[in-house]
């Protein structure tokens, strides 16, 4: 690299972590403030250290239900997704057969659909089965969304183990299913975590699905609670805050366990194991 | 009693077909090499003795009982992966356990299976290590370790040598000799060297485009090459051929490739058929030689073209009457490129229709 290039790219990247960050700065600081502080102008920077907006998050806005609401979802979906994911992943890998390259087209145009165009069938069809306002009425639809994403990458990691491998257990006295949970589970495990990971992030993210389907407050999860915590008169900025701090630790804390694994599983293919 | 038979084995990929008519026997403990150029179907043929590929048609008998119906677990073989295929995720010691244990032996049988393995291949210090903390050489060990702990009936090898350095290829064929001889269990060995199959093989099978060439003992392949394909694939540089026609004469053969006329001393009744024709005929660099010719030699003058020198010895190339020809002499030849020589051939190879000519004994 070039001298003169380096303190550029330097900036360029603080600019684009602070730019990221910022937002999600504000609202932390934003969520240890007092109510005087939040509507305070000019605005106060540093906030007094007040829990004041988590006791009435949790207490007022029934925030355990969302969340409670939002890992049954989230895990459901990642579940079922990885669960279906895995076995079509290694089939699509491994396999001899013809249309390969049009099913794995066919699964990342399904993936790129916005989400409005199906949304209306998506309502018609929940309501003629009695979907709507229920969990799995949600996970469903997450499911088939987030199923074209978790096959791509397990596929792509799939692909990179070497067959030998397989054909060396089998020699060693291994079914297919034992070569694949004793060999190329362990092995495709970064993959695993990956598809994981995003599938998880995705149906804990959602908000579009999660508003048409579930009107119940009942069932709702964290995004559209969060959401609908603004009141006819009020715009309570601090539970809010307070709110979405709580909605993304969880995900903060899953990334940054997994960090490596993750870099790992995105980079599949791209260099050689 | 039979190690490995193989009959008629037949196998097509979707409509291409890759072996034909496959048909190998060899005996219990015996070293057999399949020894071919890539895209040959060699590793197809491995593969259809393991049981990882099933032939078209045909059938595989290992030591004595048909195997076509069996997976390859219970075939009782071991192989040995090009890439080696060692568990990554196991230690050296869990993947020379892994086949013992998949097949539910004791622990004190596995415990003392490996130490016996690790002691044979000198690998007790890795038996910790994760393959990926090995060299290249140690994989390779650990590769064979794997094959060996579970005491099979055969041993299947592809290519196991060929991701080594030239240094370390020469020690572990030596070490491979050693350890069949030691184990005496049947091996059949796949390779595109022709120094490994020499050197390893008790019985060498010569294979291309499918079809198995020529199969017979190291020495028969290199002195009475069943066709020209072996002829040219066996020996390094390789054998000269000259495509010609030939006339018999009472004493001799008369062959002329262009400009080159050889008259090489012959027993007509030797050759079965016509006394003239289209043939191929062959001579090997080592049996080019400057000394004086003796009774038997053809001796032809040319020039000497280039000198490769390669220390011990050194390979030649001349033009004699129009047609270049290759020598490989030792000790060094003293003259240069550009030099009149005479050189002195004997040991003639004679192909008519892809067919060896026996020749007389000389």
């Amino acid at each position: 690299m070039t001298k003169p290039l380096r303190p550029a790219l330097i900036g360029g990247v603080l600019l684009a972590v602070l730019g990221s960050l910022c937002p999600f700065l504000w609202f932390v600081l934003t969520s240890f403030k007092s109510q005087i502080q939040v509507e305070a102008i000019p605005p106060t920077w540093w906030p007094d250290g007040s829990l004041g907006f988590y006791t009435s998050a949790l207490s007022e806005h029934r925030l355990l239900y969302y969340i409670r609401n939002s890992v049954i979802v989230a895990g459901a979906t990642t579940v079922i997704a990885l669960v279906v994911a895995t076995p079509a992943a290694y089939a699509l890998a491994r396999l001899r057969m013809a249309g390969k390259a049009w099913i794995l087209g066919g699964l990342l145009c399904v993936a790129m659909f916005p989400h409005i165009v199906i949304a209306g069938p998506v309502w018609q069809i929940l309501e003629r089965l009695g979907g709507l306002n229920t969990h799995w009425g949600l996970v469903l639809p997450y499911v088939s969304l987030t199923l074209p994403l978790a096959v791509w990458v397990l596929t792509t990691f799939f692909h990179e183990l070497p067959f030998e491998l397989e054909e060396a257990a089998r020699i060693d006295g291994c079914t297919t299913w034992q070569a694949l949970y004793r060999i190329v589970l362990p092995l495709a495990a970064p993959g695993l975590f990956t598809a994981t990971i995003l599938t998880f992030i995705y149906a804990w993210n959602e908000f579009f699905f999660a508003l048409l389907i579930l009107t119940d407050p009942e069932h709702q999860t964290l995004p559209v609670g969060i959401a609908l915590f603004q009141g006819e008169f009020t715009m309570p900025w601090g539970e809010i805050a307070a709110a979405s701090v709580i909605a993304t630790l969880p995900l903060i804390i899953i990334v940054l366990l997994f960090q490596r694994r993750i870099i790992n599983g995105l980079s599949a293919g791209a260099v050689k194991g | 009693m039979a190690g490995l038979v193989l009959r008629h084995i037949e196998k097509t990929f979707g409509r291409t077909p890759v072996l034909h008519d496959v048909s190998l026997e060899a005996g219990d403990g015996e070293f057999v090499v399949l020894l071919g150029p890539s895209g040959c179907g060699k590793s197809t043929l491995l593969r259809i003795i393991a049981g990882l590929e099933p032939q078209t048609r045909g059938s595989v008998h290992i030591g004595g009982r048909c195997v076509d119906a069996l997976p390859p677990s219970d075939r009782d073989i071991a192989m040995v992966f090009q890439h080696y295929a060692l568990y990554p995720h196991l230690t050296v010691r869990e993947n020379l356990a892994f086949g013992l244990k998949m097949r539910g032996k004791p622990k004190a049988v596995i415990q003392a299976r490996i130490a016996e393995t690790a002691a044979l291949l000198e690998i007790h210090d890795l038996l910790d290590r994760k393959p990926r903390e090995l060299s290249g050489g140690q994989q390779q060990r650990v590769a064979m370790g794997r094959a060996i702990v579970r005491k099979p009936r055969l041993f299947l090898f592809d290519e196991p040598l060929s991701n080594l350095d030239a240094r370390l290829r020469t020690s572990m064929r030596v070490e491979l000799k050693k350890l069949h001889r030691r184990l005496g269990t049947t091996m059949v060995y796949v390779t595109h060297d022709q120094a490994e199959a020499m050197t390893l093989g008790n019985t060498i099978a010569v294979m291309n485009h499918g079809r198995i060439q020529q199969i017979g003992r190291p020495d028969q392949i290199y002195h009475e090459p069943g066709n020209p394909f072996v002829a040219g694939f066996i020996g390094s540089p390789p054998m000269n051929m000259f495509e010609g026609s030939y006339r018999l004469h009472q004493r001799e053969l008369e062959f002329r490739a262009g400009e080159l006329t050889l008259r090489v001393p012959f027993q007509a009744h030797d050759l079965v058929g016509a006394d003239s024709g289209i043939a191929t005929l062959g001579i090997r660099p080592e049996d080019v030689t400057f000394e004086p010719p003796e009774s038997r030699h053809v001796a032809v003058a040319g020039t000497i073209d280039l000198i490769e020198n390669l220390g011990g010895d050194s390979i030649v190339y001349l033009v004699i009457q129009g047609q270049s020809l290759v020598a490989r002499t030792s000790p060094v030849l003293r003259q240069h490129a550009g030099d009149s020589v005479t050189a002195c051939m004997k040991n003639f190879h004679l192909f008519m229709n892809e067919i060896r000519i026996p020749w007389p004994s000389s």
